[in-house]
């Protein structure tokens, strides 16, 4: 028997094979496992038709993976999947931008204002200023400037996106509009306690900010429709 | 390689550094406000209690959220860059870029400092992970496959006796 692992030694019944070689006249001969292969359709369709094997790779069809097909929503630039990545993306790209040149600008700063060496009373000659005192100088204003530029751009990013996600939800899509007022809203919130000409600046500011971004949107779609165009 | 631990749900590396970042600093910013705001009514005088919130709040929210925001960031461009170098995603990865980020963080506090704070901050990711683990594991027990009752054996009574 086949579990037992004993063949079967009777010898007066033959096995299934012998009976159709037997029957069909075929000449019995040699075959290995190669042959045996060969003959067998190993087809996963064919073998398990109902598990529908035949199509192409299929991808886990998952709610949070679903890109958002909001009108107007779609970014050339980043695929997003809702208000949390844009809030996220929007969020850290500007953050690090703003962490970046901030601290370009603090860089610069601190290589204005490098410690001058002096004179030394007993020598009267130029004392040098230690290495460490000036890296110093310049690590403080790097991360003076730094980070509070990034805050900054981060805390505007923040509020720019929640109000334009507001906006994309209440009128179930977007356009350049709601990005031109969310922009201004954010600007105004942003200065919000410094009186009304400092929020009308930033609120200006921050608008022309959002223009930038909708027409770098713009030419970004513009360039991959005409490459896809060429191609 | 297989690696059974991945974590699907996320972007692909080099881009998910940026959506930490951002997503860090959201958090922390937002957390801050309400932390500032409950924290700076409560320490102002009768009076002045709403100014004095919105007043905590813009100076102190923003900071939190760069914490936040860098420190979220950093782990997670060390652990992709742990990734990138290991080729295998396991704790260990997390614990290694806690490690880096609380050195990186304290670099300007001398080495004693920066040995202090990346073993603390190795300690908290290692606390994490081994609490996530248990956690996954617990999940997998409770939700264990159980095996078919047989059903040829004579432990049923019959409905009608």
């Amino acid at each position: 028997m086949w579990f037992s692992g004993k063949s079967d030694e009777s010898g007066s019944t033959p096995q299934n094979g012998e009976i159709l070689r037997k029957e069909q006249g075929i000449p019995k001969k040699e075959e290995n496992v190669q042959d045996i292969l060969n003959t067998v359709d190993f087809e996963p369709e064919k073998l398990h038709p109902l598990a529908g094997l035949n199509k192409d790779i299929e991808y886990l069809d998952l709610d949070d993976e679903k890109l958002s097909t909001m009108e107007g929503s779609g970014n050339p630039i980043l695929a997003t999947r809702g208000w949390g990545d844009d809030l996220c993306y929007g969020a850290g790209t500007v953050y690090v931008l703003g962490l970046g040149f901030g601290g370009l600008r603090g860089f610069d700063e601190g290589l204005k204002s490098l410690p001058q060496p002096k004179v030394d009373p007993l020598t009267n000659k130029l004392r040098p200023v230690p290495f460490k005192l000036k890296l110093n100088t310049i690590l403080n204003q790097v991360t003076k400037f730094g980070p509070h530029a990034g805050n900054t751009a981060g805390v505007l990013g923040i509020m720019y996106n929640i109000i334009n996600s507001s906006f994309d939800h209440y009128r179930g899509k977007h356009d350049d509009w709601n990005s031109l007022a969310s922009g201004f809203l954010s600007g105004a919130l942003y200065k919000s306690t410094s009186g009304l000409k400092a929020m009308g600046i930033s609120s200006i500011l921050m608008t022309g900010v959002a223009a930038s971004w909708c027409g770098l949107k713009r030419f970004v779609a513009h360039k991959q429709a005409a490459s896809r165009f060429e191609n | 390689m297989s690696t059974p631990e991945a974590d699907h749900s996320r972007d692909p590396c080099p881009i998910v550094i940026l959506n930490d970042f951002g997503g860090a600093f959201a958090m922390g910013a937002i957390g801050g406000c309400i932390w500032h705001g409950i924290k700076g009514f409560r320490n102002s005088p009768y009076g002045e209690r709403y100014s004095g919130a919105i007043n905590a709040v813009k100076a102190r929210a923003p900071v939190v959220g760069g914490n936040f925001g860098v420190w979220g960031g950093l782990f997670s461009f060390y652990d992709c860059g742990l990734r990138a170098v290991r080729k295998r995603e396991d704790a260990w990865n997390a614990i290694l870029a806690g490690f880096l980020v609380g050195g990186s963080l304290a670099i300007r506090g001398g080495k004693r400092h920066i040995f202090n704070s990346a073993v603390t901050c190795a300690c908290v990711l290692g606390v994490f992970e081994g609490v996530g683990m248990m956690f996954s594991r617990y999940m997998a027990w409770a939700n264990k496959p159980v095996a078919m009752p047989v059903p040829d054996e004579q432990q049923q009574t019959p409905l009608a006796a």
